[in-house]
């Protein structure tokens, strides 16, 4: 045998497999920088002149990466607040005061047997997630978070984010149908009576908004309400807000209308036979619905992403950075150590019990803390699309508190009285409400 | 339509596909044996449209180890019938093979929710058959510890009712209430769930500090905290409405099941043996049984409620009145009573909790039943579910409080 | 002790009881025979003079010669318990008429004492075995059913023979089997 074969067999396996991937990952990367300078310009142009098309890709794949951290911000909010009101203690031992939970959750669901019970029908069971988790995620490209990010500004944007969350009620029913267990049966069922039921009140509730507003486009909705704090129109359509909470609590499948996975009746419901990432695909989806329903209503009724009141300060103009010339370098080369000495110096000097590197490893930490902070605060006053985020996620998050302290405090209504209070009390009230804004808008606006 | 199924399966089990799908259960009829008896018969038969779905013995919510087979339509519940023995360990026959005085370690876990009562029947069937007379100090002890053990015992169950209509909070904050309690019987027996406390003729222990401090600690505040508690549940309207009108026991029924303790004083019959049949010293004390006329859930839910504050009642009675004095009777260590049979019985947080005793003249009781009110009261989830949605047998079957510990004796 | 309850039992069942009627502390005792047990609770259950109308108990017993049901009974009109015996059921054989049709919660004891004792409750309609599993073929609280030798012992009755599970129908009523007081 010659030598480079017998130190190719000498190696440890992932020597081997780092000896063969280097060279492929060599020639990919040649290739790369070959294709970039070849047919770059090209590329580029065709991009330019098809720039919706750039836009809608890099908002679903923004959209997609999003709700991973959504999802795991709404779990651990939810496990904590829980807790806290059970009087637990809830997660605090993986990171600060646990908040790195649902990561390992996350983490824990991917590394799990994904397994199919024998007698399921394999396709539609595999593909049942997916479908779920879609439908959440699509849902998500017309909400509008600030003035200018959003997914697709569509005229029909409400009536797609209606579509888009009837078709979550599909992969439950294709869940709870191919499981081959009754619980998951049941299930499936229960959604898709509860859900269907539920999506005509809900969307009857916001049809007054849609004749004031005179659009189905969400983001000029939410533009509708700039202004002060009575623009919204939760002051406008109270009642047509209290049947939309209900009807997207039934429609987010959140306590006091679980139904579908009512743990003590029907154990899981649908996902009683999922487990893995299958079963973490519902989770993910069943937060990010939580996610999507709250900022939906956000944007229907509480003005979006409009601030309740006026920003006291003018918005400054951008610095012109590149005016500075060589000043920009050195700001950027002396700032950082200067600083991080001047905020080391007061510990090193005041408290006799710290080495110098200590000193420096605070001023390093506080310096980062001041930094972000100047950023944020710049950021903050010169975009107002920052602004606006913030509001938004700071209203979304608010309804997020809302639906897990319901869950926390409610016990689980009964489907007879689910459907009843569907067909009986929302149905004839969004008519109702319906009917009376149609007449005040004849009223107002009919002339005389 | 299960007839067809189980033709099928006799029929070509050399199939090799048949018989593939029979192992995995495809096919494969409830139960694997031809019915027994009529009702079983009755039961096992399909009808159009229904279907069985198998709760437990691993279910969130069957209080314990319960098998339930439910037939049904829909989300509605044509019958049921449960499946017991998963926890069955012959404490009758262990206990005939005991001495009098080793019983009380067998009876004590069966129903290990409320221990105490299941101590106090036997020691006071076997007192019965010795004609002992217990000190008066050994019996307010025993009705104060009893009495606290009630609390704990209805404090778990509001939790559980919750628990079991979906509500998160309710039982972590009735564990608030169980676990003080059931610490203080701790530091007075030894022992915080099977407490082992109670003796023929007496008690094992005597008051002491530790005791006394934790009960004086949670007196004070006791009141106020369970009603704290409480207002979380009684004025939620999605409970109220889950709990009201359902499961309905009438008088004759509850008489006819032979129900005992809080449910059938739900429907309108004061039978509390502390009043009916007394024992101890509960005719010196004043206290009252609270009823209700609906007989539905949320009267069963009430009437414990209610019997709480009574609870608090007798307890701070105890205190007062306590005299003093030995708390054990005198007795040889080795009891032979002689040849006889004696009956007792006392009031349990979940009904008449009740033991025959037959004594042959040796140190080990002849025969010795056990009367569970759990056992008695799960039969009447069958009757009183039938016609209700998937969702009411539990509310039924929590608010009857069955301990599977109690039903598979 | 309620002497009216026993002077009002025996004007009432005097040739049906099996025996004198018994009292002791707060408890009254009679014995009938099995096939009397359907009219006698149906009269003590429904005429106002007795009115039983909780069932507290209901058990099988086995003496080591005879086998038994007890029903322990409860009424407003008396402060004693009444203990009904259904004395004298063959071990081979134990039948007796069921009382479900008082009592519908009867139905689960009476399952408990056919899986305990092999007494065949007639008229119960949902007679299997409700604690032991299906298959099962003994009757586990039967005098001549032994515990294995690891079960607890008295350590005042000294050591008995070797105690041994086997079924009923190739037991032996020797001298092992613990017999019952004839009182």
């Amino acid at each position: 045998m010659d030598s480079p074969s017998r130190t190719f067999e000498r190696l440890t396996l992932p020597g081997k497999v780092i000896f063969t991937l280097v060279p492929i990952l060599i020639a990919l990367l040649a290739g790369l920088v070959m294709a970039i300078v070849l047919v770059g310009p090209f590329a580029l142009d065709f991009l330019s002149a098809n720039l919706p098309l750039v836009r809608f890709v890099v908002a679903a794949t923004v959209v997609l990466l999003m709700t991973v951290p959504t999802a795991f911000l709404i779990i651990y909010m939810e496990m904590k607040v829980i807790a806290l009101m059970n009087l637990r203690y809830g997660p605090d031992r993986v990171g600060p005061y646990g908040s790195l939970l649902s990561v390992v959750h996350g983490l824990k669901v991917l590394m799990k047997e994904d397994f199919t019970p024998t007698g399921a029908d394999g396709i539609v069971f595999t593909w049942a997630p997916v479908v779920v988790y879609m439908a959440s995620v699509m849902t998500l490209l017309v909400l509008p978070f600030a003035p200018g990010i959003f997914g697709v500004d569509m005229n029909i944007g409400l009536l797609y984010f209606f579509a888009m969350g009837g078709l979550g009620v599909v992969g439950l029913l294709m869940a709870g149908w191919s499981s081959f267990n009754k619980y998951s049966l049941i299930g499936g069922l229960r959604s898709a009576a509860q859900v269907v039921s539920y999506e005509i009140p809900l969307t009857l509730s916001v049809v007054g908004i849609v004749l004031l507003s005179g659009t189905l486009s969400l983001n000029k909705i939410t533009l509708d309400q700039s202004g002060s704090l009575f623009d919204w129109y939760v002051f406008k359509q109270p009642l047509a807000f209290l049947i939309f909470m209900i009807a997207a609590t039934a429609e987010a499948n959140r306590t006091p209308f679980d139904l579908t996975e009512a743990d003590s009746e029907i154990v899981a419901g649908f996902a009683t036979e999922y487990s893995g990432m299958r079963f973490g695909f519902f989770f993910f989806a069943e937060y990010v619905n939580v996610f999507i329903v709250s900022g939906l209503a956000v944007a229907l009724f509480m003005g979006g992403w409009n601030a309740p009141f006026d920003w006291p300060f003018p918005i400054v103009a951008q610095p012109d950075l590149a005016g500075m010339g060589v000043g920009l370098l050195l700001a950027i080369g002396l700032i950082p150590p200067l600083a991080i000495l001047l905020l080391a110096m007061p510990f090193y000097l005041l408290n006799t019990g710290l080495r110098f590197w200590q000193a420096l490893v605070i001023g390093f930490v506080l310096f980062n803390v001041v930094a972000v902070a100047a950023l944020l605060g710049f950021a903050f006053i010169s975009f107002d699309w920052v602004v606006g985020l913030l509001w938004f996620l700071m209203k979304t998050y608010g309804f997020v508190f809302l639906f897990v302290w319901m869950r926390g405090t409610l016990p689980r209504v009964r489907i007879d009285q689910l459907m009843g209070f569907a067909w009986k009390w929302l149905l004839p009230a969004a008519l109702l409400n319906l009917f009376v804004t149609a007449l005040a808008i004849v009223l107002v606006t009919t002339p005389r | 339509m299960s007839a067809d199924l189980t033709t099928a399966r006799h029929a070509s089990s050399d199939d090799p596909r048949v018989m593939l799908e029979e192992a995995v259960g495809v096919f494969a009829p409830i139960p694997p044996y031809p019915p027994r008896t009529e009702r079983e018969a009755e039961f096992y038969t399909l009808g159009d449209g229904e279907m069985f779905i198998n709760m437990g013995p691993q279910h969130p919510s069957t209080h314990g180890v319960l098998r339930v087979v439910l037939k049904i339509e829909g989300e509605r519940v044509v019958d049921l019938d449960p499946v017991l023995g998963y926890l069955h360990r012959g404490v009758e026959k262990l206990c005939e093979n005991a001495d009098y005085h080793h019983t009380i370690a067998y009876t004590d876990p069966l129903e290990y929710v409320s221990a105490l009562f299941n101590e106090w029947a036997p020691v006071m069937a076997f007192e019965k058959l010795m004609d002992v007379e217990v000190p008066r100090r050994a019996e307010y002890i025993r009705v104060l510890s009893g009495e606290l053990n009630r609390i704990a015992s209805h404090a778990l169950f509001m939790g559980w009712m919750a628990l079991d209509l979906g509500g998160l909070t309710p039982i972590l904050w009735s564990f608030i209430e169980r676990d003080e309690i059931v610490d203080m019987l701790a530091s007075l027996t030894g022992q915080r769930m099977l407490f082992n406390y109670f003796r023929i003729g007496g008690v094992n222990g005597d008051l002491n500090h530790e005791f006394m401090s934790r009960l004086g600690a949670w007196m004070s505040k006791a009141t106020s905290q369970i009603e704290a508690n409480q207002a979380l549940l009684n004025e939620n309207e999605i409970f109220v409405r889950r709990m009201r009108g359902l499961g309905t026991l009438d008088r004759e029924a509850a008489f006819r099941l032979c129900m005992t303790g809080p449910n059938i004083r739900a429907s309108g019959v004061p039978l509390d043996m502390r009043r009916a049949h007394p024992y101890s010293v509960y005719p010196d004390l004043e206290f009252d049984i609270p009823t209700r006329q609906e007989g539905d859930c949320l009267a069963r839910y009430l009437v414990r409620l209610d019997e709480v504050k009574q609870s608090i009642r007798i307890i701070d009675q105890c205190l007062h009145d306590m005299p003093d004095g030995p708390i054990m009777a005198k007795l040889p260590r080795l009891m032979r009573p002689r040849p006889g049979r004696a009956y007792a019985a006392v009031e349990g947080p979940r009904g008449q909790y009740a033991t025959y005793a037959i004594s042959d003249g040796t140190d080990q009781p002849f025969r010795m039943r056990i009367h569970d009110p759990s056992f008695v009261h799960l039969q009447a989830v069958g009757l009183l579910t039938s016609g209700n949605l998937i969702a009411d047998t539990m509310a039924i079957m929590a608010s009857l409080d069955p301990i599977m510990g109690g039903v598979d004796k | 002790m309620d002497r009216a309850l026993k002077r009002r039992l025996e004007a009432r069942f005097g040739d049906r009881l099996l025996g004198p009627i018994r009292q002791r502390h707060d408890e009254t005792e009679i014995r009938v025979a099995p096939g009397d047990v359907p009219e006698v609770m149906r009269a003590l259950h429904d005429e106002p003079e007795f009115r039983f109308e909780a069932l507290m108990d209901l058990c099988g017993v086995d003496t080591g010669s005879v086998m038994q049901t007890v029903y322990h009974l409860w009424s407003e009109t008396t402060p004693d318990w009444l203990r009904v015996v259904a004395d004298g059921l063959s071990r081979d054989d134990p039948r007796v008429p069921s009382v479900t049709f008082l009592w519908k919660g009867a139905e689960w004891q009476e399952r408990e004492a056919y899986d305990m004792f092999g007494i065949a409750f007639e008229g119960n309609r949902d007679l299997r075995r409700i604690y032991m599993p299906p298959d099962y073929t003994s009757f586990p609280l039967r005098k001549d059913f032994f515990l294995p030798d690891d079960a607890a012992r008295s350590p005042g009755g000294g050591v008995r023979h070797i105690e041994q599970a086997h079924a009923p129908s190739n037991a032996t009523v020797d001298a092992q089997v613990r017999k019952a007081p004839t009182s």
